[in-house]
């Protein structure tokens, strides 16, 4: 039953029609969301107490720590459906995402390095959570590389696959290592259990930019996969049709 | 059994496979002080983490061609072929490196403990933490040598590295619990937890790996 469900729906020609149709809503959308989140941030919102306006940098740093890790937990489970219902679109997918994992954790690491200067006196510190970070760029590089380096398709597919699930069990230490290990960096201010330790006025733009940077991400991943399928599919009649 | 002993005189024939880790390791733990002003304080706080890196570094240097030669010579695939399981004999072949290499370089490390920190119990208490950490160590670099089988080992280590990372985190509190005194065995019975899903685990995945590059 889950199988024909995923067959029917999940074939790379039904979703680069679906995703095609899709992707001028979400990225308008995405794009006001995130203009919207970061003008209130930066403009409406009041300073911190403490922190003064470095905080600001929440607006870009939060969404790209959060949806390093998102992504990450996503090529996960696409792996899983790959390797399992064997379903082609997911392999694409893992490939897909793979850079644009490491551009965002990029993003994080040097957001995190500008608001380290002003709140701890360093841009750098070897910290359970930014070195744990680090290593998760590292392995989004180390993925890349892996694909990359067998002409082979199918067998890059499996492997990188079979490396996305086990380089998985980073992810519970990254998002606990500031709770594991007593860290320079403060713990997170907003949980699923607990009410939030942030004021509103800052909770509700760091909500928006978050929602606003997943849409432009999600954009980003849909045009890596529609370049990955167009490269995979390229000998298949409905792609010449599709072009 | 047949395998086990087959594997140990493959191994035990190919001395430059385990003795050339173990050089290094002890070239390493010797060269190391030369680096260091010697004052007995300097070295010890130096040790820990000379130690952690060159285990590490050598673990990965002993499973450079654990499956490149096998697979070269057409052996992975007469052992795919026959009717017991491939990751059982993957996994005695690992426990075979972790014997030859793990089990001297952790009695090695360990004397190494004892000669510069001039502390036996040290010493002593390293010493299953340096076999339980080689054992682990040897298998998550194998899972990177079978992935990068044809590839060379350098793909293998960036795509392994980052796994093992995590452990030198535990590593370094096993050795701030056992300088202040506090009991580490709570770290210890981690690592075995650690190992004791990998030793089954691992061989599984890399059967499957190994099963991939033979298609």
């Amino acid at each position: 039953m889950i199988k024909k469900f995923i067959h029917q729906f999940a074939s790379p020609k039904t979703y680069l029609f679906q995703v095609t149709r899709a992707y001028p809503y979400i990225f308008v959308i995405s794009i006001l969301i995130y203009i919207i989140s970061i003008f209130w941030g930066l403009f409406l919102t009041p300073e911190d107490f403490v922190q003064g306006n470095s905080y600001r940098i929440i607006y870009l740093h939060v969404p790209a720590s959060f949806i390093s890790q998102a992504l990450y937990g996503g090529m996960a489970i696409a792996s899983a459906i790959f390797l399992i219902w064997k379903v082609k679109l997911s392999a694409y997918l893992v490939k897909s995402i793979a850079p644009i994992g490491a551009m965002t954790t990029f993003i994080a690491l040097i957001s995190g390095s500008i608001w380290g200067i002003p709140t701890w006196g360093t841009w750098w510190a070897w910290d359970a959570r930014i070195v744990s970070t680090l290593i998760l760029f590292i392995m989004y590089l180390g993925l890349i590389s892996l694909h990359d380096s067998f002409a082979n398709y199918e067998k890059a597919d499996k492997f990188l696959a079979v490396l996305v699930l086990v380089g998985s069990v980073n992810i519970p230490i990254i998002k606990m290592s500031v709770e594991w290990w007593s860290t320079l960096h403060q713990s997170a201010s907003i949980t699923i259990s607990d009410k939030p330790t942030i004021d509103p006025s800052m909770l509700y733009p760091l909500f928006g930019s978050m929602i606003g940077f997943t849409g432009i991400v999600v954009c980003l991943v849909i045009l890596s996969s529609k370049l990955h399928i167009f490269v995979r599919e390229k000998n298949k009649s409905w792609i010449k049709d599709y072009v | 059994m047949k395998i086990f002993y087959f594997e140990f005189l493959k191994l035990r024939k190919k001395s430059r496979g385990w003795i050339g880790p173990i050089l290094v390791f002890v070239l390493i733990m010797t060269a190391f002080p030369l680096t260091v002003e010697f004052l007995n304080e300097d070295l010890d706080q130096a040790f820990f983490s000379v130690l952690w890196i060159a285990l590490m570094l050598v673990m990965m240097l002993a499973t450079e061609d654990i499956f490149l030669e096998d697979y070269n010579d057409g052996s992975l695939e007469q052992l795919a072929l026959k009717n017991q399981s491939l990751a059982l004999i993957l996994g005695t072949k690992i426990f075979i490196y972790w014997m030859l290499i793990g089990v001297p370089i952790s009695f090695i490390g360990s004397f190494y403990g004892f000669g510069i920190t001039r502390s036996f119990d040290l010493g002593l208490n390293i010493l299953p933490i340096l076999l339980v950490t080689s054992y682990i160590f040897l298998n998550v670099f194998s899972f990177g040598n079978a992935l990068s089988l044809t590839k060379g080992s350098v793909l293998g280590t960036l795509i392994t590295m980052p796994l093992v990372l995590p452990l030198l985190v535990v590593l370094g509190k096993v050795v701030i619990s056992i300088n202040i005194g506090l009991n580490y065995f709570g770290f210890l019975a981690l690592l075995l937890g650690i190992l004791s899903i990998i030793i089954v685990v691992i061989p599984l995945i890399i059967s499957f790996i190994i099963r991939a590059h033979l298609e």
